[in-house]
């Protein structure tokens, strides 16, 4: 269903006029906070990780289906690439984790240009149907290439060499990682709310065949955007395989990863600046209480969160606490 | 080759129950231009509806279906009314949203209502079968694929024949349009929706009989639905019937010939490259 024409009071531009010079001010001093976080919460290191990793992959994910509006239910796929690719060069080629999670990204960009050259010139609904048919597929395939995958058994990960002389499973220097990684994605957001490549994609969000009009060339753009989503999801996927130590392609692969990435951006707020980083921390520290509290009803609270986000706070939540600022 | 024709046979039925999926899928994408990610959910409500009554009442499962179809359709009604008419006028992504929050919910209240233990239902024609020529046929089967043929032929008299099928159409091609004729939509897309949760609850329990029912089989039924109705083109519910065939013929034969843990793929692939090819479906008219 198409949004209501530009106006003043239409998000996007509400957005624009917003941004103002201090939206990367902001961004470090979120960061600047988090950085405290393994001081303070020594106790919950491994929830952390989670967070900002799964923030970091979401913000990623934002950049296609937030700031471009093409909603891909296949993200887990890059997940799974920059997993699988790391650590089956580890394993097989003993070459270290930092190098194989660059491979992962190059692997993973030359997917996404196959992916996107294929497939966006399907529209709204079309699109994510594609995503989820090429993720599956993926899935299957990694599932049962057992010779090169190690199939359904997963791999595990043997001690890996210390990067920059950190280990690289201990949850603090994870818990950094992922917050270089997030920031990383954050800095591409902001750059996206004010640069010319940005305005490119927003208006390809808006209306495809109006930007197309102004001389805008969609397919080219969307695939651009793609790539550095790809390329930036993969680096968590990477992370999060080091951070699991033992994955297996269903697991990795999965819808209900690529509808997590895709949910926690929408219940934050899409093509926002911190709207995936407020909805991986509602989501995943959220399923943590509620699996001390109401265990094994998690997953019941978890829908109900979205349907109650989907009535009352279409925008995500990240506007409501901007529109109470306002008041 | 009579292997072959048993495996097609095998296939036939099997999509016919497929059809029912994709063609509620493909009524509810038509009139309400929603993705219905919870689809195969309502299929496994379906099932469970029937188990209960099955274990409960100690019923016939073919002689609840109507109850089970009448508690679909009511659910069905009660979610649209309460979930997706408030968010009718919302960007498409609410209602993708909104549909996976859906599912979950369902989902999780069938595990905590009837527990992790898949079940399977027994009945005295379960494994019984009858032979024409050297083709064998489950009664089971056979029994669902008559009632498939028989829903079926309903559907299409309804949608084609009737004021209501009509009005369906109409407010499917153009709901502004059907509104200026006087067609309440509001009330058609209820009813649509309806029909879709009760069709997908039906064939849950056509399913039942050779199936283990377990709450999370939900999401393959959803991806399933997609792909019948992505072959048949979206909002096409004639073609919904062939995209349903095709899916179990192409399944069938995967499994018998080629290696049955790729079977998924074939599907899957097929769907990919029909969403491609031809977006409007093998059997539809191009529509801008």
């Amino acid at each position: 269903m198409p949004q209501t024409p530009l106006s003043v009071s239409h998000p996007a531009v509400r957005r624009g006029v917003n941004a103002g010079p201090w939206s990367l001010g902001w961004v470090l001093v979120v960061l600047a906070v988090l950085a405290f976080y393994p001081v303070v919460f020594r106790n919950f290191l491994t929830l952390g990780v989670t967070i900002v990793l799964f923030a970091g992959m979401a913000t990623a994910w934002d950049v296609l289906g937030g700031w471009t509006g093409q909603l891909s239910l296949g993200h887990a796929v890059f997940v799974g690439i920059g997993a699988y690719t790391m650590a089956l060069l580890v394993l097989r080629a003993g070459v270290a984790p930092w190098w194989g999670a660059m491979a992962g990204v190059g692997a993973s960009v030359v997917v996404a240009a196959m992916w996107g050259a294929v497939t966006f010139r399907l529209r709204g609904p079309y699109f994510a149907l594609a995503s989820i048919a090429v993720a599956e597929m993926t899935r299957i395939v990694a599932n049962n290439w057992a010779s090169l995958t190690g199939g359904a058994e997963g791999v595990s990960l043997p001690s890996l060499p210390r990067f920059l002389g950190l280990d690289l499973f201990s949850r603090r220097v994870e818990f950094y990682i992922a917050l270089v990684l997030l920031g990383l994605a954050v800095v591409a957001a902001s750059w996206l709310q004010r640069s010319r490549f940005g305005y490119h994609l927003q208006a390809i969000r808006e209306d495809e065949d109006a930007a197309m009009a102004v001389g805008i060339n969609p397919t080219r753009d969307k695939v651009l955007a793609f790539l550095a989503s790809a390329a930036l999801t993969s680096l968590g996927g990477s992370l999060y395989g080091i951070f699991l130590g033992f994955f297996e392609p269903r697991g990795m692969f999965s819808l209900d990863l690529s509808v997590q990435l895709a949910l926690m951006a929408y219940i934050g707020g899409v093509g926002t600046l911190f709207g995936p980083l407020v909805g991986a921390g509602l989501l995943v520290g959220g399923s943590e209480v509620l699996r001390i509290y109401f265990p094994g009803k998690s997953l019941f609270v978890y829908g109900l969160l979205i349907i109650l986000v989907v009535l009352f706070a279409p925008d995500g939540l990240g506007t409501v606490v901007r529109r109470v600022r306002r008041v | 080759m009579v292997e072959f024709i048993q495996i097609v046979v095998n296939g036939i039925f099997t999509g016919g129950v497929y059809a029912i999926i994709g063609i509620g899928l493909s009524l509810i994408f038509g009139v309400m231009r929603i993705v219905n990610f919870a689809h195969g959910v309502f299929l496994v409500v379906g099932m469970f509806t029937t188990l209960f009554f099955f274990e409960r009442l100690h019923v016939d499962p073919f002689l609840v279906i109507p109850l089970v179809v009448l508690v679909g359709g009511l659910l069905g009604v009660i979610v649209e009314r309460s979930l997706l008419e408030p968010i009718a006028r919302a960007p498409e992504h609410a209602s993708i949203l909104m549909t996976v929050g859906i599912g979950l919910v369902l989902s999780n209240v069938l595990l905590f209502t009837f527990g992790d233990a898949p079940q399977i239902i027994n009945t005295r024609y379960s494994t019984s079968t009858w032979h024409l020529g050297p083709i064998t046929f489950s009664t089971a089967l056979t029994i669902s694929f008559f009632l498939t043929v028989v829903v079926i032929s309903g559907l299409a008299l309804l949608l084609g024949r009737t004021d209501l099928g009509r009005a369906i159409r109409a407010a499917a091609q153009n709901a502004d349009a059907a509104e200026l004729q006087g067609i309440n939509t509001r009330r058609v897309r209820s009813l649509v929706f309806g029909m879709g949760f009760a069709l997908a609850a039906l064939a849950g329990a056509l399913l039942l009989p050779q199936l283990f029912a377990h709450p999370s089989i939900g999401p393959t039924y959803t991806l399933k639905a997609f792909i019948v109705t992505v072959l048949g083109g979206m909002g096409n519910v004639a073609g919904a019937i062939g995209g349903g065939l095709l899916l179990g013929i192409t399944e069938s034969l995967g499994a018998a010939y080629v290696s049955s843990s790729y079977r998924d793929v074939f599907g899957l692939a097929a769907f990919l490259l029909v969403l491609l090819l031809r977006p409007a479906g093998l059997f539809g008219r191009s529509r801008t």
